[in-house]
């Protein structure tokens, strides 16, 4: 017997990458599967109608149910189009993972108004496109499991990446909210950080080694601190598909609002970024007294992510500051 | 002798009320140049008015400093760049951007329309990205620059009714600290704040909230009445400030007296295993090792016949 007997489930992105991996292992536990991939380039463009098609094939060949589906989540009628086909083909949706998404990769001072809006469309309104029609039947059925995909990018922030950051924390924004909206309707909604090798991932270290080329940088890598073995390699995307499955699962039924880190066979759940150090005073605070507690209470020991270069005459340090009073 | 923020050239959006508008008082009673950019909308975006901003300017003005008012609506693309441009054509720089600029459109999930949704998310969030580019281009070249954008408490913790709103706020913070990776080379910095304060924007969340949320409390200890706005403006001044050259990259709560450093989402409790996990051992040990001590903002009502959930003797 499988984990997810029964269950109907919708895998955005699920042509390809990590998304293929669930929509396989969802089938092996017993999920029928709406494979959805519009067949995209990285960068969103093109179209491909084989990706999903393949992996639906797949699961078929095996001796599980699935149908593919072309539509792209970045579009409202097509998002309802797709969570349309669940009931469609089998009368119910209980489980929505959002994988699909697109890079951009540029500094922001070079990022056009088109390379913001492709990639919130795809990652963040496709997100907000496809739980909306989702949790109107999800909150009728009285049970549901939404998955969205966030990203270390956003969690913790990358060079070249300010369209993708704010899509991917935002997606981790939504996801706490909308377990607050539906946990009392027994649905949950969780997030998964996943590191994996993929055709995003590859492009990655490409364009950022590109950009920091451009800007006369050296490599810079994601500062995860003492964490920073569990990201160091990306393994197989296969990997993230268990924890995906595991929060599907009727098991995971109190598990909600949370963001997962998912890299090979490490998981972790996020720290949310509530008050980690506190300063209190009464009554309003002046400009020396906080210079005082931000750099020798709240900030003691924690590093600029990127501090100035050496050839940059930065007021404070390198010439004289207005005195604070 | 100078003032802390002698000459620097701010612009402020949605400054003509509440949180922004004590940012642009207090910035220019320290000696900054005030552009003081609101629309004067309503809290769900609608109507318009010159009033709030001009109002804002004319008392710095009044008080001595320096200000002007700007109409623009951050929410397109020419409304951030003819911000940015205005402020250069007054005073010749850029010095730093404070994106305080928002509205409120609050429904549950499954009632939330898309124009709800892009309403909010274009105000707050694209809107940072039409501030923060224009800005970065001239901040890059003068080697000097200050980014503050405003996230919330509702994104970072979540808050009931507030998807649009949340996933903003949320994604703001991940903006920041993608911001502080591309620019703090060139001796800019950006950093976000989570304020809590009583404005307009809070006034609406005791009506919002029980419709909305039932009987979840939110996120934040603090409860109504909400700390005085003026409380937020010292932080925000002091990031602005030629001291704080090094903060870079990060979030602060600040609610009345009360400043904090917020967590970075890294991980925090992890499992680990060489190799796959299986979805059975995942069961075995997510609920008991992972997930301890971790409650459920919003669990089901025991009445729920709830697949999954032990039976209650």
């Amino acid at each position: 017997m499988g984990a997810l007997d029964g269950k109907v489930a919708v895998i955005t992105g699920s042509g390809r990458g990590i998304g293929r991996g669930i929509a396989r292992l969802f089938a092996q536990e017993g999920a029928r599967v709406v494979v959805n991939d519009p067949g995209v380039n990285v960068d969103g463009s093109g179209g491909d109608t084989g990706p999903a098609q393949q992996v639906a094939d797949e699961i078929v060949a095996a001796g599980g149910e699935a149908v593919a589906s072309l539509d792209s989540v970045a579009d409202s009628a097509a998002a309802e189009r797709l969570i349309g086909m669940a009931l469609d083909n089998w009368g119910r949706l209980d489980i929505l993972v959002n994988v699909a998404g697109i890079l951009r990769d540029r500094m922001i001072f070079n990022m056009s108004h088109e390379e913001w809006d492709a990639v919130i469309a795809v990652h963040l309104k496709g997100a907000y496109n496809t739980i909306r029609p989702a949790s109107v039947l999800m909150r009728q059925q009285r049970c549901g499991r939404i998955i969205n995909f966030s990203s270390v990018s956003g969690l913790v922030g990358n060079i070249g990446q300010f369209n993708y950051g704010s899509a991917k924390a935002a997606i981790a924004g939504m996801t706490r909210v909308i377990a607050r909206d539906l946990g009392r309707y027994g649905v949950t909604c969780n997030a998964i950080a996943p590191g994996a090798a993929t055709r995003m991932t590859q492009s990655v270290p490409d364009s950022a080694r590109q950009l920091q080329a451009a800007a006369g940088m050296q490599a810079v890598s994601i500062d995860l601190g003492e964490h920073e073995s569990a990201f160091a390699r990306l393994v197989e995307a296969e990997y993230v598909a268990p924890m995906v499955a595991f929060l599907a699962s009727d098991a995971a039924w109190n598990i909600n609002g949370n963001v997962f880190y998912v890299n090979g066979g490490e998981v972790a759940r996020a720290h949310h970024p509530i008050q980690m150090r506190t300063v209190y005073r009464r009554g309003l605070w002046t400009l020396p007294e906080l210079d005082d507690a931000v750099q020798n209470v709240l900030l003691k020991d924690i590093p600029n992510p990127a501090p100035p270069r050496d050839d940059v005459q930065v007021p404070g340090r390198d010439t004289p500051a207005p005195p604070l009073a | 002798m100078a003032q802390p923020l002698a000459d620097r050239c701010i612009v402020i959006t949605g400054a003509g009320r509440g949180i922004g508008a004590e940012v642009a008082r207090f910035t220019g009673s320290l000696g900054a140049r005030v552009l003081v950019n609101d629309p004067g909308v309503n809290i769900d975006g609608s109507g318009g008015d010159a009033g709030p901003a001009q109002s804002v300017a004319n008392e710095i003005v009044a008080a001595g400093g320096t200000a002007a008012a700007n109409l623009d609506s951050i929410a397109t693309e020419a409304g951030g760049e003819n911000l940015i441009r205005q402020c250069l054509d007054t005073w010749g720089r850029v010095d730093g951007v404070v994106h305080v600029a928002g509205i409120l459109r609050d429904r549950m999930i499954f009632n939330m329309s898309p124009q709800e949704w892009d309403d909010v998310i274009a105000v707050h969030l694209t809107g940072y990205f039409n501030l923060a580019k224009p800005a970065s281009v001239i901040m890059r070249q003068q080697r000097f620059g200050r980014v503050i954008a405003f996230s919330s408490s509702s994104g970072l913790m979540g808050n009931a009714g507030q998807a649009n709103y949340g996933a903003a706020k949320a994604g703001i913070a991940g903006g920041v600290r993608c911001l502080a990776r591309d620019l703090g080379r060139y001796g800019i910095t950006s950093n976000g704040i989570a304020p809590t304060a009583g404005t307009r924007m809070t006034q609406s969340i005791p009506e919002a909230a029980p419709l909305a949320s039932g009987a979840v409390a939110r996120a934040e200890e603090i409860e109504p009445p909400f700390p005085e706005a003026r409380f937020v403006a010292p932080m925000v001044a002091y990031l602005l400030t030629d001291q704080a050259w090094n903060v870079n990259g990060k979030i602060f709560h600040v609610a009345g007296g009360q400043v904090s450093l917020a967590y970075e989402e890294v991980p925090d409790r992890s499992i680990a295993k060489a190799g796959m996990w299986t979805v059975d051992e995942l069961r075995a040990v997510v609920p008991e090792q992972l997930m301890s001590g971790v409650i459920n903002p919003a669990p089901p009502p025991p009445t729920l016949d709830l697949p999954g959930r032990p039976a209650t003797p």
